[in-house]
């Protein structure tokens, strides 16, 4: 079987193969221990990050469902100085395309930190976590498309990286907040985040998380992330990363055949460290297979 | 362990025993895991292929067997997991990551030890206490429960420890009050080097005083629910004393414990 081309460029953003983690879902520390080399990723993305630091919602942070994770960090981190000095050389060394994902309480904040971090070497392009759905002192941008176009459009005036706005699915209708976000000059889509869940103990008659609604993740969200990737792909004209329950090969072909150039992968990784890896080679696999030479020719052919 | 590579690997199932109802102990096979685990420590296990239950379970090394290449846990069913787990059985394939997290060390010259837990709280006692064995180290053992069937390996732990001292709350064994009220007699006219304790507030909170009037080395292991065992989720959030210089810090179970000096974390 010849060699297939797995490289992809996203609005600038060049990647040698489709798949990332999600930001939130993935972690490097001094002593990394995962059991695969980090640097066969498509590109490393670290947890959202605020200017300051934040402790996160009250405990219990997480509790699973039916194929699902439903999860009320709250976005905790130690601030973008901390991030600086600390966790970029580490994700630096880890991969050699770095994703910085940010979060804000409101568009001024999204500007200081792309401000901040676009005087730093090494990142590869910005993540804006618009529609983080547990942020209960945050307003959720991608809720609003004035906003959403507002944030991404001031985030411009002051970076020099590929844009990427992440985009919420709690929203009437995903491809608005889309072209808002296109107005405002995004380079890159990337869609879902969680969707806004909960659960209640019946036994305590209570919501089971600290924070009492949070965002559900993992395989039960696929079938709405497909059909939004695939809504959003048929309506503007960007790149797009593809996020939302992937655990195999097969889900991350059904989002690019759906219209997506790229992949996150989030809560598949925290059960499985190496389903990343196995992803990467089961597309490469599969476009073998079916006589692609490259993977941009299967990119929203469904 | 730092820098050592996490492992994931498929091993297979040795043996299952209900121990007393809804209480198991899971005996599985896996050489790669033993050699390199510490007792404290734990691993993620899946049983299911399926995506419903979604996530792995973490379970605490109850006995480590290197030479044999196996290991036990020690588990209540109480959830969808732990109930397919209970229908485990000789042959059986489970799914590992490890192991997880930082385990014990003695300290430096330590002759006597104790272990003071309540009911499931013992999962991870008996691996410290081979340990202990293994280096010569006496064992102080203060284990309570709500009634004496769920004193879970007892016998065990009577044949190792040089004292047991056992209280249930309807006193159907022992006395009904503090265990540790025992344990502070012994700190009257012994010297224990290191305590370990697991599976209640309440005894945490005793040996807090305790390692204050007596000035104990005192470590805590916790429990937790966690989506991935490795530090990627933060889903394990346990927070740090306010009052050790830690105000506003949390620590994560699974990457910073689960064992912890006593009074470094809030329960």
């Amino acid at each position: 079987m010849k060699k297939v081309d797995m490289s992809i460029n996203l609005g600038g953003l060049q990647l040698k193969n489709p798949v990332m983690p999600a930001s939130g879902t993935f972690d490097l520390f001094e002593d990394n221990n995962l059991p695969y080399d980090t640097k066969v990723l498509g590109a490393v993305m670290t947890k959202s990050i605020f200017l300051k630091k934040r402790l996160g919602n009250p405990l219990p942070l997480i509790c699973e469902s039916t194929s699902g994770l439903i999860n009320a960090l709250g976005t905790p981190g130690e601030g973008v100085e901390y991030l600086i000095k600390n966790k970029l050389p580490i994700f630096r060394k880890a991969n050699q395309t770095v994703i910085v994902s940010i979060g804000g309480d409101g568009v001024k904040e999204y500007k200081l930190l792309a401000e901040r971090l676009d005087k730093v070497e090494g990142i590869a392009a910005l993540e804006l976590d618009l529609s983080c759905s547990n942020n209960v002192d945050n307003i959720i941008i991608a809720r609003d498309e004035f906003l959403t176009e507002q944030t991404v459009a001031q985030v411009k005036e002051v970076s020099t990286k590929p844009i990427i706005a992440k985009l919420s699915a709690n929203v009437t209708d995903i491809t608005k907040i889309a072209r808002a976000a296109q107005r405002g000059g995004v380079d890159i889509l990337s869609l879902i985040n969680t969707v806004s869940a909960m659960a209640i103990d019946i036994k305590t008659k209570k919501a089971v998380l600290g924070n009492k609604v949070g965002g559900l993740s993992g395989p039960a969200i696929k079938p709405i992330a497909l059909k939004m990737v695939w809504d959003v792909a048929h309506t503007v004209d960007l790149p797009i990363i593809g996020i939302g329950g992937i655990s195999n090969s097969e889900d991350a072909i059904e989002f690019l055949l759906a219209g997506a150039s790229a992949v996150e992968v989030g809560t598949a990784a925290l059960i499985n460290p190496l389903v990343m890896l196995e992803i990467i080679q089961g597309i490469e696999k599969y476009l073998g297979q079916q006589g692609y030479s490259s993977l941009e020719e299967i990119i929203g052919l469904a | 362990m730092k820098g050592a590579k996490l492992i994931q690997v498929y091993a297979k199932v040795l043996n299952q025993t209900e121990i007393i109802t809804n209480h198991f102990i899971l005996r599985i096979f896996s050489p790669e895991i033993v050699k390199k685990a510490i007792p404290g420590q734990f691993i993620m296990l899946s049983a299911w292929k399926q995506k419903d239950p979604l996530l792995r379970r973490p379970f605490t090394f109850n006995r480590l067997f290197p030479k044999e290449g196996s290991f036990e846990i020690l588990y209540k069913k109480v959830g969808k997991g732990t109930e397919i787990m209970s229908y485990l059985k000789a042959g059986d394939q489970v799914s590992l990551l490890g192991p997880l997290g930082n385990g014990i060390k003695f300290p430096q010259n330590t002759k006597k030890i104790a272990i003071v837990c309540r009911g499931i709280g013992v999962a991870p006692m008996l691996a410290i206490i081979d340990k202990a064995k293994e280096k010569g180290i006496d064992i102080y053992a203060y284990i309570s429960a709500a009634t004496k069937d769920l004193l879970l390996v007892k016998k065990e732990i009577k044949q190792k420890a040089k004292s047991l001292y056992i209280t249930t709350d309807d006193a159907s064994l022992g006395t009904s009050g503090k265990v540790t009220d025992f344990l502070e007699k012994t700190l009257k006219d012994t010297k224990i080097d290191a305590v370990y304790t697991c599976g209640s507030k309440r005894l945490k909170r005793h040996i807090e005083r305790l390692k204050e009037l007596y000035g104990l080395n005192a470590w805590v292991i916790l429990e937790e629910h966690m989506a991935c065992g490795f530090g990627a989720c933060k889903g394990c959030a346990c927070k740090a004393k306010k009052d050790n210089n830690h105000k506003g810090k949390y620590f994560l179970v699974c990457k910073d414990g689960p064992v912890f000096p006593i009074d470094e974390v809030e329960v």
